[in-house]
């Protein structure tokens, strides 16, 4: 029901539901209408031109394609990394548990200068990679590693929880059915997490798309091999091209809403039947 | 024999839980592993199920003559129910039951129609043929225990292990669904063994009980033998509420105040102390002294609600309480009345030596 007003503990539902559109109104939507407003200036013709230039073509097969990728791997490894911190006790744990959360915490530009310094051919990675002609800094794959590092904590910060609450019993009983430890991972751990795993992999990639600070110091930024489109788009603006700029922003908008439904969607249909208890 | 544990021993840390338990199962028997919590019954049933493992050298299980101390349990083929019933949430019904089948390697696993048509023969004999569709969150708890019995018999188990399978469930649908329990074993005949902690469950269903204490078994026999020879004071205590009087055995029969009783159990023991067990309902109370077996008491309580009345009593001696249960007939005609003085008379006295403690 839209308007349910059962008694709740918090009081005045009227008030909270229209501090919460407020709220929403002034920090989210207001400069969302505005990157319309601003792309509404164009004419077809001219948005086109700016909005599907072989060069934001680029990026956008760049910007989308990496972050995916990038998401891919961490809810794989992310999934691990979460896993380790709740099911076993090591020493160093705590250390490990809080170290998860530094690409939160540390400024984006310090991560890309840090990582490219690391993977560069000169560097204590890169030195190593050299020799078999694999080059990541300044590369896509840098971009990858970047967009790696900062999406990792989302996918761990969202699963942990969840595997925190799984009923040990449950696998049990998957064992004395006769079920492998593969099988028990696959038909009984795994649909249990993989709402949250979903969940992690959206903000993950979402987080992703929205990357700038630390790509672009790792990436040589080349339009239609490494940039990314917020790159792709802080040109123009120095190019004073705001118009341009607007129509690539309203183009990233309208495809990332569109993603991040559909990933929404496939969420409710594989948490129905967890939720009701 | 179906089952066979020798010599188990497990400790968890420094907390000892089995010591050197051994127990042998007949084909088909239901038997149920009755002791209070902490005295091991779920380690036991554990380590028979592969869940865990006996930490000494000599601990053996065996199934049909067959080791499997080491078998992991998914090579064991133990069906095991859970008293929180651990189903597969986001699995309907009839896939919780399939589950077992489906999992089997390729080469063994069924044909499609012969799991169905053996899961929808589960779903009849547990009454839920129209539920294959629900989810586990859709069923009531009684519903959601007989899916998890259905899953565990879907892969024909050499062994059945119910880990207190009706534990977290109301009184009325626990007695339901234990009555349909044993029907059910008289339909399917698996060997099954479960964990109860509740003695009623345990002498209701099982046709032999292992009582369970401190890591040992204390006595297993059929529930009639267990109830009318109870092997130690434990035993007896733990089988229904009984009276502890402090007497003295002497010439075959033990003195307690100035009632003397019959105990031919005692006969050719020196004198010595010792502790005097009897029922509620084997003691009988009267207003005129009936001769040498009788001692005098005070009645300081009577609750008369339900079938049977209930009366708290103390000997004059010495003071000690206990407990008698007439039936409502006996009760209208004694009439008692609080702080009258009566006599109370025993009948199956059992006698322990005094070094028993319970």
């Amino acid at each position: 029901m839209l308007l349910s007003r059962q008694r709740r503990v918090l009081p005045g539902f009227r008030l909270t539901l229209g501090f919460s559109l407020f709220y929403l109104g002034l920090i989210v939507l207001i400069p969302l209408v505005a990157v319309f407003a601003k792309t509404g200036a164009l004419t077809w013709e001219r948005f086109w031109h700016a909005a599907a230039s072989p060069v934001a073509l680029g990026a956008y097969r760049l910007s989308f394609g990496v972050s995916f990728l990038a998401a891919l791997v961490n809810a794989v490894f992310g999934l691990l990394v979460a896993w380790v911190l709740v099911r076993y006790r090591f020493w160093g744990r705590r250390l490990m548990d809080a170290l998860v959360d530094l690409p939160f915490a540390l400024p984006t530009a310090v991560a890309g200068v840090t990582l490219a310094a690391l993977y560069a051919p000169n560097g204590w990675i890169g030195e190593w990679l050299a020799p078999y002609g694999l080059k990541i800094s300044y590369t896509r794959l840098g971009v990858f590693v970047a967009l790696t590092f900062i999406g990792l904590p989302f996918v761990v910060r969202t699963v942990q929880p969840v595997i925190e609450a799984l009923d040990l019993e449950v696998e049990e009983a998957a064992a004395t059915l006769g079920a492998n430890r593969f099988q028990t991972f696959r038909r009984v751990i795994l649909p249990a997490l993989f709402p949250a795993l979903l969940t992690g992999f959206a903000l993950a990639f979402a987080r992703a798309l929205g990357e700038y600070g630390s790509v672009v110091f790792i990436s040589s930024n080349l339009p239609l091999r490494t940039q990314i489109v917020p790159v792709l788009i802080m040109s123009k603006l120095e190019q004073f091209d705001y118009a341009g700029a607007a129509a690539l922003a309203a183009v990233m908008l309208v495809v990332s809403f569109l993603l991040l439904l559909a990933i929404n969607g496939l969420q409710w249909r594989t948490a129905r039947h967890h939720q009701q208890t | 024999m179906s089952v066979e544990v020798r010599n188990l021993t497990k400790q968890f840390g420094r907390f000892p839980a089995l010591h050197g338990v051994s127990l042998k199962v007949e084909s088909g028997e239901l038997v149920a592993l009755l002791g209070p919590s902490g005295s091991g019954k779920t380690t036991l049933l554990r380590i028979i199920g592969g869940l865990e493992f006996p930490d000494s050298p000599d601990s053996r299980v065996f199934f049909y003559g067959e080791e499997v101390t080491h078998v992991p349990a998914h090579k064991r083929r133990a069906g095991f129910a859970f008293q929180h019933y651990a189903l597969f949430r986001h699995l309907n019904v009839f896939e919780n039951i399939a589950f077992g089948l489906r999992v089997l390697p390729f080469w063994s696993r069924p044909k499609e129609s012969v799991i169905r048509a053996r899961v929808e023969k589960l779903l009849k004999l547990i009454q839920l043929e129209t539920f294959g569709n629900r989810f586990p969150s859709q069923l009531s708890g009684g519903q959601r225990q007989r899916v998890a019995l259905a899953r565990a018999l879907a892969v024909e188990p050499r062994v059945l292990l119910l880990d207190e399978p009706f534990g977290a469930l109301d009184a009325k649908v626990r007695k339901e669904l234990r009555q349909w329990l044993r029907r059910l074993h008289q339909e399917i005949h698996v060997t099954t063994l479960f964990v109860t902690h509740d003695q009623e469950e345990a002498l209701e269903v099982s046709d032999r009980v292992a009582i369970l204490r401190e890591g040992r078994i204390e006595q297993v026999g059929t529930p009639q033998e267990i109830y009318d020879h109870p092997a130690t004071p434990f035993v007896y205590d733990f089988l229904g509420h009984v009276n502890v009087f402090a007497g003295r055995v002497r010439d075959g029969a033990v003195e307690i105040g100035e009632g003397r009783f019959a105990a031919p159990a005692t006969a050719g023991q020196t004198a010595a102390a010792a502790s005097a067990f009897v029922r509620p309902h084997d003691i009988r109370v009267t207003r005129q002294p009936g001769g040498p077996a009788a001692f005098a008491a005070r009645l300081k309580h009577c609750h008369a609600v339900g079938p049977f009345a209930r009366l708290e009593l103390e000997r004059l001696d010495t003071r000690e309480s206990f407990t008698v249960q007439l039936s409502q007939e006996q009760f209208q005609t004694l009439q008692p009345r609080p702080d009258e003085t009566v006599f109370v008379e025993l009948k199956n006295v059992k006698v322990f030596p005094e070094d028993y403690s319970i």
